[in-house]
């Protein structure tokens, strides 16, 4: 007879208190998705209301960072999983209650698309890029044509992707910090921050610059805004989400949440974005990186915050 | 365990998946591996979890576990054996009898009976899920 060896359940109170199984893939996965779905939003938002040539960094170089983001995060998710060969699962279930299977759904349909956008604009990067192919020219002809519609979809499936970073971890009741529905706006102007904040250092032009320090100024206020009402919603809320929230507000997490995301994060560069407005010479890459650095941290504290937040019973 | 000593009280409970009618897990699982059996019993098909984690997140009892194969994996209230008529493994062997199984649509099942005959409370119902679990009190 076979013997089988009985493993028993990690998740048990007396053996691992708390929840433990998402650990630096998943909030790096949706730092990642975040800033590409930034990055994709901005550029098509720009390009649909006719503003490429003002805006060229954003539009057109700037784009060419999301589709490593976006693979990147997808071999991050891989990663993560624990039962790989069955990957493919993913697609071939479409599941419409799962917030995972909307993220990886999305995926699918924008990380083609960036990849066309970036060939679209190739040779903003290597001026004497040549494609060889007669078809392949014939195919770029083609989007272009229809780079409008293009556009649109970026756009669409751009916001779906920066809120899903969110709805992922909220549609989740059983983890009270995460079980807010303002993680969804939260992330989605989080990750359009970054996006921002990467066109902030790619981009040589004054104007475009000053653009987008003052897109940041307004995405941080923004943040700013969701942050203080989801603490206002868990602290008006039930004894578990009172829990949740007192992890940041004197708990475990209080230190690195508020002075790596609120402050590293948001009111640094906010105040040095408002400096930069206002004649001051900051080298613009001081408050991008900052701005990018708080994003990634935001996401890797409520992950992990969110694991340990629980039901009492 | 409750309160400040000396008054002190302890529950002690034999936990383990709580079969959810409205259960997070299934709805929260990407590739349908998660899923209701016939009768109302949650399971994971083991070829079709790739692993993601997402129905252990969404768990508010915490009852699933990573099988070191890979799978996610979970109280399958023995269907193996019911499936033959038989007791689960954990009802079958408990030396006080305290645990009880059976149909909760038949009234006339073992559960019925005691569920009728005795006070119960199923563990935060607050969470949403609709455990079928029930804790004699
Ligand atoms: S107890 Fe947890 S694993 Fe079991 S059905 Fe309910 S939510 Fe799913
Ligand atoms: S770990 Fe497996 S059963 Fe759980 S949600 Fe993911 S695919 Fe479904």
């Amino acid at each position: 007879m076979e013997e089988e060896l009985l493993v028993s359940g990690r998740m048990n109170h007396l053996i691992d208190p708390q929840l433990n199984i998402w650990h630096w893939q998943i909030p790096l996965y949706l730092f990642l998705g975040g800033m590409a779905a930034g990055i994709l939003c901005i550029a098509a938002l720009y390009f649909i209301r006719g503003r490429e040539n003002d805006y060229r960094t954003a539009v057109r170089i700037t784009p060419f960072l999301a589709p490593f983001l976006l693979v990147i995060g997808l071999i991050t998710l891989f990663i993560d999983l624990r039962h790989k060969l069955f990957f493919w699962q993913l697609y071939t279930n479409i599941r419409l209650q799962s917030p995972m299977s909307w993220g990886a759904w999305t995926l699918m349909v924008i990380t083609p698309v960036s990849f066309i956008w970036c060939a679209l604009h190739i040779k903003d990067i290597f001026p004497n890029w040549d494609w060889k192919f007669k078809w392949i020219y014939d195919i770029e002809s083609f989007f272009n044509k229809y780079k409008k519609v293009l556009a649109w979809i970026m756009l669409i499936y751009g916001i779906i992707l920066g809120i899903y970073t969110g709805i992922l971890l909220s549609a989740f009741n059983a983890r009270p910090l995460w079980n807010t529905s303002i993680l969804g706006p939260l992330f989605l102007s989080s990750g359009l921050s970054a996006g921002a904040a990467a066109t902030l250092i790619l981009s040589k032009n004054k104007s475009e610059r000053r653009q987008f320090a003052r897109i940041d100024l307004v995405l941080i206020g923004i943040e700013l805004f969701l942050i203080i009402h989801m603490f206002m919603g868990f602290l008006a809320s039930t004894q578990v989400q009172i829990e949740a929230a007192k992890l940041f507000l004197g708990g475990p997490y209080t230190m690195s949440f508020w002075i790596f995301v609120v402050i590293m994060g948001m009111l640094i560069p906010a105040l040095l974005e408002f400096m930069e407005l206002g004649k001051f010479h900051i080298p613009a890459i001081v408050p991008a990186v900052l701005v990018i650095f708080g994003s990634l941290m935001l996401r890797f504290i409520i992950v992990y915050a969110g694991q340990v937040s629980r039901w009492l019973y | 365990m409750n309160g400040t000593y000396p008054q002190l009280e302890i529950e002690i409970r034999s936990e383990r998946c709580n079969h959810c009618i409205n259960a997070p897990c299934v709805r929260c699982c990407p590739t349908g591996a998660s899923h209701f059996a016939e009768g109302g019993i949650v399971l994971v098909e083991h070829n079709k979890c790739i692993g993601c984690g997402a129905c252990m997140a969404s768990c508010p009892y915490d009852a699933r576990y990573p099988h070191p194969d890979g799978y996610v994996d979970k109280c399958t209230f023995c269907i193996h054996r019911i499936k033959i008529g038989l007791a689960p493994a954990c009802a079958a062997v408990c030396p006080t009898k305290c645990i009880y199984f059976g149909d909760l649509d038949d009234p006339n099942s073992d559960v019925s009976v005691v569920l009728k005959k005795r006070k119960s409370k199923t563990l935060i119902p607050e969470a949403g899920t609709k455990p079928q679990l029930y804790f004699l009190i």
